[in-house]
């Protein structure tokens, strides 16, 4: 898909099925390339790539001069994702994987039209003229961002106009995924944990206080409001939960202090649940994958919703979280 | 056997079941007549064996799954393994704001407008092909819509709400549609920000909902034109937060120059704007459900009425409409399948009602009908067989 001799656009987007096969017809070793004295400039890029992600949740750009800087671009990428698998951290997968696509999504919205239709079809999405069909965008836009829901979008004929940046955005979207579900069949050769052991011991130990759960003070449901109720009944029936309506039961629960893997139970019996997907969508809410923390919505907002049954107690109250903490203090 | 069993059983015999496409992988659900519960998980592999279950139950209700399984009859969803769903939009009479008050031919009149709207969301919007949409009178009080694209079969309900959310304007901002700008105003540069006027625009080339409010507007704004001016002010006081004097000046303003700028997108100071775009929003989506029940739509693994089949509660039958003929589509002519053997009832309800064109005003009590009419009104509980006494 790339024009062979550019090197350096395969050494910017090294999750591609091409950027796979230039390393591979290499035909370096896995040994060489862990140990080799000639490889020690992939190896460093390696490890920065997954610290950035793990401090700043981007992978930095780095200047592609000449032949040397690409090739040794090309694999550290392969080394990373070695580092990254060693650590056996789900948190660190996730965040990585997204630091890839976001390091990606910079350099994307600068490239040519032409160049992003063929990124985007590496991901099964067309894209011409007309924009992009609409499944498409449904699979990757994140539509519980009133800006990116369906409705407010400009849809012709089965397709979605949308501008560069837009695209960049929804394929910045299916390279996290991609890169995130290669990383969880990922195994590390024994090796890398040798090779690298200091930088995983490091990193272990800043992702310790992510991975584990710390336990769930108390969240008694008997105190919800019936708003936060019902939703949650939902949730655990399987049935169909308007958008607005996980919104609000995902900020809820965060507030009160459930962490994203009591959530993500919650929502499990979903008929179509996808644990990552929901995860993400969870993260990004509550602010983990995204750094913004949305507030649990008002109950006027609610109320507006149509999600709002009140009950006495809701009358004097006018936020669902004043009104649990006014049972709990009970 | 009772009267409408016995019916729908020779109904059966000569059966005109449309099949759904993959039927061999969908679920089938029954309703008999005098039982409460359904018969479900059932899975048929031909349509001789679907026809012989029909011809010997001959059941109240006939459904089957929108999703098409691995192993239809197994009993679980896990067990089932979901492979994909059809789209499908239920419109019911039960949904629109003033069921109530309608009669049944009303209520089906008012339910066929909205299946319009919704067929120029999907073939307008969502780009599907006439040939790729298909219409069925529910034989109840409703039209559903069946949408076979292969690029919906495998959306996901939350997708699936993303489409629903779209048609019924759910969701939609204004600020996402209309952009705002201020102008400085001119002669004031000097005092900066604090004096300018905020213009509003829509961008004319776009599609969308954007397209449907601007048209929408425009449309709202000629008929305004083309009234009286005390009519016009009537009709736009209507509307929530315009009161007189906005009236009275959004009237006076409504020149052909200005309406030709509208057109073009420029709303200026668009008085009111966000005050008659909201209920103008209202009238141009589709009302496909109530609040409180879940959408058809949404639902991946919901049954539907099987077209050809009666439903138990009209002895209509469920029919196909032609999309360019659904004007002319009359569900009391064009889904009778009985004949008009007279039958003897009793009526328990005066009826007055035009069926197979032909016009019926029943009183209480004793009657002699047309099958066809014994049929519905047995059906519809406003009539009983009179027992013969031989």
């Amino acid at each position: 898909m790339f024009n062979s001799v550019d090197l350096t656009q395969l050494a910017r987007y090294p999750f591609t099925t091409e950027a796979k096969e230039w390393v591979k017809n290499e035909k370096v070793n896995t040994a060489d390339i862990l140990s080799d004295a000639v490889y020690e400039r992939a190896r460093m890029r390696g490890i920065a790539r997954v610290h950035q992600a793990l401090k700043r949740g981007i992978v930095d750009e780095v200047p592609l001069l000449g032949e040397a800087d690409c090739i040794m671009e090309l694999f550290s990428y392969p080394i990373a994702r070695m580092i990254v698998a060693a650590v056996e951290s789900e948190y660190l997968i996730r965040r990585y994987a997204l630091a890839e696509a976001k390091k990606a999504y910079t350099a994307l919205k600068n490239e040519p039209p032409e160049f992003i239709s063929i990124l985007a079809g590496e991901f099964g999405i067309t894209t011409d003229h007309r924009g992009i069909h609409f499944t498409d965008y449904l699979k990757y836009a994140p539509t519980w961002d009133t800006k990116w829901k369906l409705v407010n979008r400009n849809l012709q004929h089965g397709y979605v106009v949308l501008q560069h940046h837009e695209i960049a955005r929804l394929i910045q979207e299916a390279i996290r995924e991609k890169i995130q579900r290669e990383l969880a069949n990922l195994f590390a050769p024994p090796e890398v944990k040798r090779i690298f052991r200091d930088d995983i011991v490091a990193m272990r130990s800043s992702v310790a206080s992510k991975d584990r759960r710390p336990k769930i003070e108390e969240v008694n449901e008997e105190y919800f409001p019936p708003c936060i109720k019902s939703l949650a009944a939902a949730a655990r029936a399987g049935t169909n939960i308007p958008h607005v309506g996980r919104f609000t039961l995902v900020t809820f629960l965060h507030a009160i202090g459930m962490e994203t893997d009591d959530i993500l139970k919650l929502f499990s019996a979903s008929p179509d649940f996808n644990m990552e997907k929901t995860r993400y969508q969870i993260e990004h809410i509550t602010g983990k994958a995204s750094g913004t923390t949305y507030a649990v919505p008002r109950c006027d907002t609610i109320l507006t919703w149509g999600l709002c049954y009140p009950d006495q107690l809701c009358k004097t109250v006018r936020h669902p979280l004043f009104y649990y903490r006014r049972r709990s203090r009970r | 056997m009772n009267f409408l069993k016995k019916r729908f059983h020779r109904y059966y015999l000569h059966s005109r079941i449309l099949l759904p496409e993959r039927f061999e992988r969908r679920e089938y659900a029954f309703m008999l007549f005098d039982e409460d519960t359904m018969h479900r998980h059932m899975a048929f592999s031909s349509r001789e064996q679907l026809s012989r279950y029909l011809h010997s139950h001959a059941p109240a209700h006939v459904y089957y799954s929108s999703a098409y399984y691995r192993t239809p009859s197994a009993a679980t969803m896990r067990e089932k393994q979901w492979m994909g769903a059809d789209l499908i939009f239920d419109l019911d009479a039960d949904h629109l704001p003033q069921a109530e008050q309608l009669s049944y031919t009303e209520a089906l009149v008012e339910v066929k407008k909205e299946m319009q709207k919704l067929l120029s969301f999907l073939h307008d919007d969502f780009g599907f092909g006439k040939n790729e949409t298909r219409v069925y009178f529910s034989g109840g009080r409703g039209y559903h819509c069946h949408v076979s694209h292969k690029a919906v079969l495998s959306l996901g309900s939350q997708e699936r709400r993303e489409i629903i959310d779209y048609i019924m304007g759910r969701g939609l901002d204004l600020s996402e549609i209309v952009r705002e700008r201020s102008i400085p105003r001119e002669g004031d540069a000097r005092y900066g920000q604090r004096f300018t006027h905020k213009t509003i625009e829509i961008d004319p080339s776009s599609g969308g909902w954007t397209r449907r409010i601007l048209e929408g507007l425009v449309a709202f704004y000629e008929r305004i034109r083309h009234m009286e001016r005390e009519d016009a002010i009537r009709e736009l006081t209507k509307i929530e937060g315009i009161g007189r004097k906005t009236a009275e000046e959004l009237y006076g303003g409504l020149t052909d120059e200005r309406i030709a700028r509208i057109k073009r997108g420029k709303l200026d100071q668009a008085t009111g704007f966000k005050r008659i775009a909201i209920p103008l929003m209202k009238n141009l989506a589709v009302s496909l459900t109530g609040e409180a029940d879940e959408p058809v739509t949404t639902d991946i693994k919901r049954l539907i009425r099987l077209p050809g089949s009666l439903h138990g509660k009209t002895g209509l039958r469920v029919t196909p409409v032609d999309i360019d003929g659904m004007e002319g589509f009359d569900p009391l002519r064009d889904a009778v399948v009985f004949g008009d053997e007279p039958v003897k009832i009793i009526i328990n309800k005066p009826v007055e009602i035009t069926m197979n064109e032909q016009t019926f005003k029943l009183e209480k009590g004793d009657a002699e009908v047309p099958e066809y009419l014994a049929v519905f009104l047995v059906a519809r509980r406003n009539a009983v067989i009179k027992k013969s006494m031989e």
